[in-house]
This record gives structure tokens, sequence and C-alpha cells, in this order.
């Protein structure tokens, strides 16, 4: 694998790792990291929370990352990973990891 | 092969038919593009008398269903709805499951990918002391998705169907007859499962047909459910779960109780549990100008076969090819280039899904 290739992996593992820890901690998810795939729906089917635990997905976001989700960008929350792209967007925005 | 009651109205209105394990479905309409458009865009009416329908009292139904059931079914509250699966004894998937605390009942629906007489084997419903009724044959299943399909039940059965929250029961009449009603879609647009008796099933079915005619909806099949089911990434036990098999690499893990103590196929997935997992799958994209992707296509990454796709349709809102892959751990992440069947075949993306943003999501049903 080259280089550059395995240090995009690395930094998006990271943040999915960071992001997904948070969750369990403040959802109190009955489940390991392994266990949340990626691509599950945060909201409504899959993982099936609703418009408080939406709140604390934003908070996560922003304790995790220091970024904060507008509420024009509500939709990033379809997902873990789409949540990720977000936040990787907005770190490469600022110029550098947060 | 078992057919639907409304086997003629379909092939009236110009159904295609094919036979999935062991039940006539109809597979579509002749235009994929606009039954795909027709729930993007409006409402669209499926006949889904393809899955198997129970009902259980709640005594002695609770435990039975939680004895077979991945998720917790004590934990369902009144009038809504546990999303879950059924496993065989090896802890692969048999059936994508709704379970509906229903009043005194339990209503239990399933999407099977085992003929209904292995079904009700693994099941244990046969029998005469069996809790179990089973409702298919005696009765519809009719789905009504759609970013509009809220006008259309609203207008039917009244405007409570506003309130009622995603994946839950109602029970409604038409026609002097009891409609169990469940909000429960799987396409990322607004979704309406009806159960009613076959009595009025014709009617039913020619009003919902009327009503979403006139939003500019039409009749879709399957297939259209296969594409859409694929890019609002819902799970589908008929594509990806019959392919894959294996709750674990499909992600399936929210559709578990990790706590509870046994329920069919248990201790083989805690065992695949413990030993970890080896891979998953990912969504994946091609360019617009690429043709449809193959279930079973090879995926390869930097000149090696790393993985395989397992379900793919075109998405009509995205214009190109999508595809859910199995690929190891270490490369199954989105913002991958790939490529398709050999080293320097066509590029493939991995993608984060769900890549589409539902126009259902911006409609704030409770403030209407």
């Amino acid at each position: 694998m080259t280089e550059a290739i395995s240090q995009t992996i690395a930094r998006r593992r990271q943040v999915i790792d960071t992001f997904k820890l948070e969750l369990i901690r403040r959802l109190n998810l009955p489940y390991v990291l392994e266990d949340l795939h990626e691509d599950v729906s945060l909201l409504g089917s899959g993982l099936g929370l609703d418009s408080l635990d939406a709140l604390e997905i934003v908070l996560c976001v922003e304790t995790c990352f220091n970024i904060k989700i507008p509420d024009e960008s509500i939709s990033v929350l379809r997902s873990i990973n789409t949540v990720v792209d977000f936040v990787i967007e907005q770190q490469d925005a600022k110029g550098g990891r947060a | 092969m078992r057919k639907s009651p409304l086997r003629e109205k379909l092939a009236a209105a110009g159904a295609l038919f094919r036979q999935r394990h062991g039940v006539e479905v109809v597979s579509h309409f002749g235009n994929l593009r606009a039954e795909c458009g027709a729930v993007r865009d409006a409402a669209a009416l499926a006949d889904f008398s393809f899955a198997r329908v129970f009902t259980l009292p709640e005594t002695p139904g609770i435990d039975l269903l939680d004895s077979l059931l991945a998720g917790n079914t004590p934990k369902i509250r009144f009038g809504r709805v546990l999303h879950t699966f059924l496993a065989d004894k090896n802890g692969l998937l048999a059936a994508d499951c709704f379970v509906a605390n229903n009043d005194q009942e339990f209503v239990f629906i399933c999407e099977s990918i085992l003929p209904d007489a292995e079904l009700d084997a693994l099941l244990g419903f046969g029998g005469k002391e069996s809790p179990a009724t089973d409702l298919t044959a005696g009765h519809v299943v009719l789905s009504v998705d759609g970013f509009k399909s809220w006008e259309i039940v609203k207008r039917i059965f009244g405007a409570d169907i506003i309130g009622l929250p995603y994946l839950s029961i109602e029970n409604y009449h038409f026609a002097n007859e009891p409609v169990r009603f469940i909000r429960a879609g799987k396409t990322s647009e607004f979704g309406y499962l009806l159960i009613a008796p076959v009595k009025i099933a014709a009617q039913l079915f020619d009003t919902l047909k009327a009503a979403v005619e006139q939003l500019g909806g039409r009749l879709i099949g399957v297939d259209a459910h296969d594409a859409l089911r694929l890019e609002g990434r819902f799970f589908n036990i008929f594509r990806e779960g019959q392919r894959v098999g294996d709750p674990l690499p499909l992600g399936l893990q929210w559709m578990m109780d990790m706590e509870k103590e046994n329920f069919s196929g248990s201790a083989a997935i805690r065992q695949r549990r413990a030993a970890g997992l080896k891979q998953k799958i990912i969504g994946f994209a091609a360019g617009a100008d690429c043709p449809a992707l193959q279930t079973g296509a090879p995926i390869f990454h930097e000149g090696k076969a790393v993985g395989q796709i397992v379900t793919a349709c075109i998405s009509y809102v995205l214009n190109r090819p999508l595809a859910l892959g199995l690929l190891p751990l270490d490369l199954a992440f989105s913002g991958l280039q790939f490529r398709l069947d050999s080293p320097d075949g066509l590029v493939l993306r991995s993608i984060s899904m769900p890549p589409i943003m539902p126009k259902s999501l911006t409609v704030k049903l409770d403030e209407m």
C-alpha cells in the first residue's frame, strides 16, 4: 500500500474511532467499536436515535473535533461516515487537523 | 409457488413477474427509472404480499419471538415496531423482520430468503399448539412509499397518520374491515405497510393506485425497491443479505441485542463476533459513463483482488452505478480508489453511504 493511501486510511480511522468512542460513551450504546458499521443510519432506522440524541451527536462532534455542525448541515447526520466526511472536510478547510 | 391474491390486477396493470425463494413477485412494470423516480419525487404502490405475516397473542408471543429473533422483543413499547432479523442455527440470515407491539397482539412480518416450509420449520409455528396465526394467505401487504406518500394515506385513513413516528403501528378501518398500518419504509422516503384482509384487497389496491397516480406516482415492483434500498443504504435480505449471510460483515449489529441470552443462531454469531471481523461491506460508486456493476465481480486494489461486489444498482438520483462490496477491514474505508474486474479495469470509488439526501428528510410532518 502506498504511503499516501496509508495516511488517508490512518487519518480516517482516527476520526472514525474518536467519534464512535464518544458516541458510545455519550449515548450509552451497548456496542464496542467494531459493532458500529460506519454506514449505519444514525437517526430513524439503524441506531434509531431521536432528535435529542441528534443534539448529542452535534455536541459530540464539537467536543471531539472543535467543529460545529450548523443547522443547515444537519443532513450530515445520516450516518457515521457522512459525519466523518464532514469533519475531514472542515479540518481541511481550516488548513489542518483540529 | 405462492402467488399474490392481487396477481390478476397486477398482471392487468402490466406487471412482469418472477420467482423469488418460492414466491412470485412483481419485478417491475417496464420502466425502472420511472418507478424509482416515482418514490423519490411523488409516491408509489407496491405489492409486498410476498412477506409472511403472523400474529401472536402477547402471552406467550413475546417470549416465543424473543427466543427466536436477534432483537429484544420485550423492550418493544406499545404501538412501536422493532426491526430485527431471524438467523438459522448457523447464525446465517434467514429473514429480515418487523415485530410490532399492537395492543394485545404482536404482529410479525418476515421478508424471508427461505421457502415457506423451511421458514415454518425454523420458526416452529406449525401445529395445533402454536400460538401463532399465519395471516399470509388471507391478507395482502401493500407498500406505499415516496416523498408524497403521506398525503395518500392521510387522505384515506385520516390526519392521525401524520403523527405516527417511524417504526410504529396503528389500526385503521377500510370498507369496514381492519387494516394494520405500519410506518416502516425502506427507501429512505416516507413509507407505509398496510396489512389488509383479502376480501378488501382489490378495493384497497384500486383506491391506493388511483391516489398514487393522481399525485403523479405509479405502481412499482421489487426491482425498484431493491435499487432504492441500496441507494438509501437500507439492508436488503434479498440482495446482500442472501449473498453474504453473516450479519456481522453486513453491519447488522444494530438489529441485535448483545445483552440478551439466546436467540436462533446466537451461539454461532457470538463465536464469530468474539473471533473478530475480517471483512465488511462498504459502498462503491462508478463513473456516470460506466455500465451497471455485476454482483460477484471482483474488486482490485493495487493490482490484487481484494473483494467482490455483493449487490449493485443504477442510482437514478446520482445517474451512476452504485454497489456494495465486501472488503478486508484494512481497506474498508470510503474515499479510496479501486478497480473492477481486473487490475486495470473500471475505476470504482469507495463512498460513504447513504450517498443521497432523501427529499422526505426536508419535510417535517409533525409541523403540518
